[in-house]
């Protein structure tokens, strides 16, 4: 996690399904541990609070975009479940993920 | 802290002694590249517009002359252009550096325009070959930032740790430009909070804008991260601006350089953090910061994004463990070590800073002793300025 703020934390390694991960704050303090609900990648988002379909999600500590369905702790957050609120990526095939 | 460069006549710093022959027009290009083959102390440089490509484009060829990195220049023309060879010359003169240039047509075809050129070329060469280093003080330093091939790694290692780097050496007095249009949309508010000024702020609010409205226009498919960035885990242009901005470190913005049509505004004297309007596009924007004055650029790569550029040094970076093992001969600088949590984001930031130091002093990067000589330049449409209402 970025910030105390964030409801997002990034995977510094590939976390195994129903493994439980430590995540910790950029002072190296741990947040809690939560356990993905499948395989997220090396460099991807995962959700350490329940996010509802429209809230904000949240790295940084600053708004990356609203979440377009419900989002359960430990979930992959990505382009499947967040929207930008500024700028849409066109449809294409790397974007059909999940 | 010093490093070793070449004084220029009106007064400048090089960190390179390159003498750049510049095709005007790509017609000319085969020209400029039979002249340089073979002369080791110099590269062969086009632009990819036509002979009439326009104010900007004329802009940064001059700017890249006139940068320090550049020690003499011969411009090779068609002869018919509409931004003639003749007309650069005059305006690079201005740096008080030896300029030459020649016409295909003028000297009666390619043969004889390559044997004239080669000619003048071995005279620059040898004119300015016997300039020595000496030493300077950093705060003569101009360093641009800019990432690419980004993934969730640039966020929160690579772009952070030249964060820490560009708060070292604006601390020094010397001078550092970031140019991200796109990658700070989302991010208007933690740049803007520290713009020195109200004005300053209005203006990277502008330039922010601006860009948003060039990339999202309703009906146009328009694709602005990269495939690389979706499968390193970025899922916005907000996430990525928010890690991209990290890059600029945490001191005051002095202002937004203005690179237009009218003018492209060269980094001014004094030190200092600045953005630069332009473009994202990697080997483009490193033309933009080159005609600004940039001695080099330090690049933050996710993915791992090899190039370089004709005339700046480019200091590769990455925060991607994975990335530095597979492409070490290419990655500089190996920030990776912060997110396996052997090394702290200062001491990465100091070792860009002497990394810095040294290419400064003649160290070659990795992508100048791979060869790397890229250089493209980068236009906006006139017509799309107009009709999307952009005031300049």
């Amino acid at each position: 996690m970025m910030n105390s703020k964030d409801n997002v934390a990034t995977a510094l390694e590939e976390l195994e399904a129903g493994v439980p991960a430590t995540v910790i704050l950029p002072s190296q303090a741990e947040f809690k541990e939560v356990t993905p609900g499948k395989t997220i990648a090396t460099g991807h988002k995962l959700a350490v609070k329940q996010i509802s379909k429209g809230d904000q999600v949240v790295k940084y500590g600053e708004v990356i975009g609203n979440a377009t369905q419900n989002i359960r702790l430990g979930d992959h957050v990505h382009v499947h479940n967040v929207m930008s609120n500024r700028m849409q990526m066109p449809e294409v095939w790397y974007r059909e993920e999940d | 802290m010093n490093f070793l460069g070449y004084e220029r006549p009106d007064g400048s710093v090089g960190i390179r002694n390159l003498t750049l022959v510049i095709s005007v027009a790509d017609c000319s290009e085969p020209v400029a590249r039979m002249i340089a083959e073979g002369q080791k102390c110099a590269v062969a440089i086009t632009q990819h517009y036509g002979c009439i490509p326009g104010q900007m484009v004329a802009n940064t060829l001059i700017g890249v002359g006139e940068n320090p990195n550049v020690a003499a220049i011969l411009l090779i023309g068609m002869g018919c252009e509409g931004m003639p060879a003749h007309a650069l010359a005059k305006m690079i003169k201005r740096s008080g550096k030896p300029v030459e240039w020649i016409t295909i047509q003028d000297l009666g075809g390619t043969r004889n325009a390559v044997t004239k050129g080669k000619e003048i070329l071995r005279d620059l060469c040898e004119k300015v070959a016997g300039l020595k280093r000496r030493e300077f003080d950093v705060s003569e330093l101009i360093v641009g930032v800019k990432c690419g091939g980004s993934d969730t790694s640039s966020g929160l290692a690579g772009n952070p740790a030249v964060g820490v780097f560009v708060d070292m050496l604006v601390d020094a007095g010397g001078s550092a430009i970031m140019m991200e249009p796109i990658e700070a949309v989302g991010a208007e508010e933690p740049l803007g909070a520290r713009a020195v000024n109200n004005r300053v702020r209005e203006k990277i609010y502008k330039m922010i804008g601006d860009e948003e409205k060039r990339w999202s226009v309703p009906g146009a498919q328009m694709e602005f991260m990269c495939k690389g960035n979706v499968e390193g885990g970025l899922t916005t242009i907000e996430e990525k601006s928010l890690g991209a901005i990290h890059k600029s470190g945490s001191r005051t913005i002095k202002d937004v350089l203005e690179n237009t049509d009218r003018r492209l505004e060269k980094v001014p004297k004094g030190g200092g953090l600045y953005l630069q309007d332009g473009t994202h596009m990697e080997p483009m924007a490193m033309s933009f910061m080159a005609a600004a004055g940039a001695h080099m650029v330090i690049f933050v790569t996710g993915c791992g994004g090899t190039f370089g550029h004709a005339i700046i040094p480019f200091i590769k970076v990455t925060g991607n463990p994975e990335t530095y093992r597979r492409m070490s001969q290419d990655m500089d600088v190996n920030a990776s070590t912060i997110l396996t949590g052997d090394e702290s984001m200062e001491s990465v930031g100091k070792r860009i800073f002497n990394e810095v130091i040294e290419v400064a002093s003649g160290k070659l990067t990795l992508g100048e002793r791979l060869g790397y000589d890229n250089f493209s330049v980068f236009r906006q449409d006139p017509r799309l300025e107009v009709l999307l209402g952009i005031d300049k």
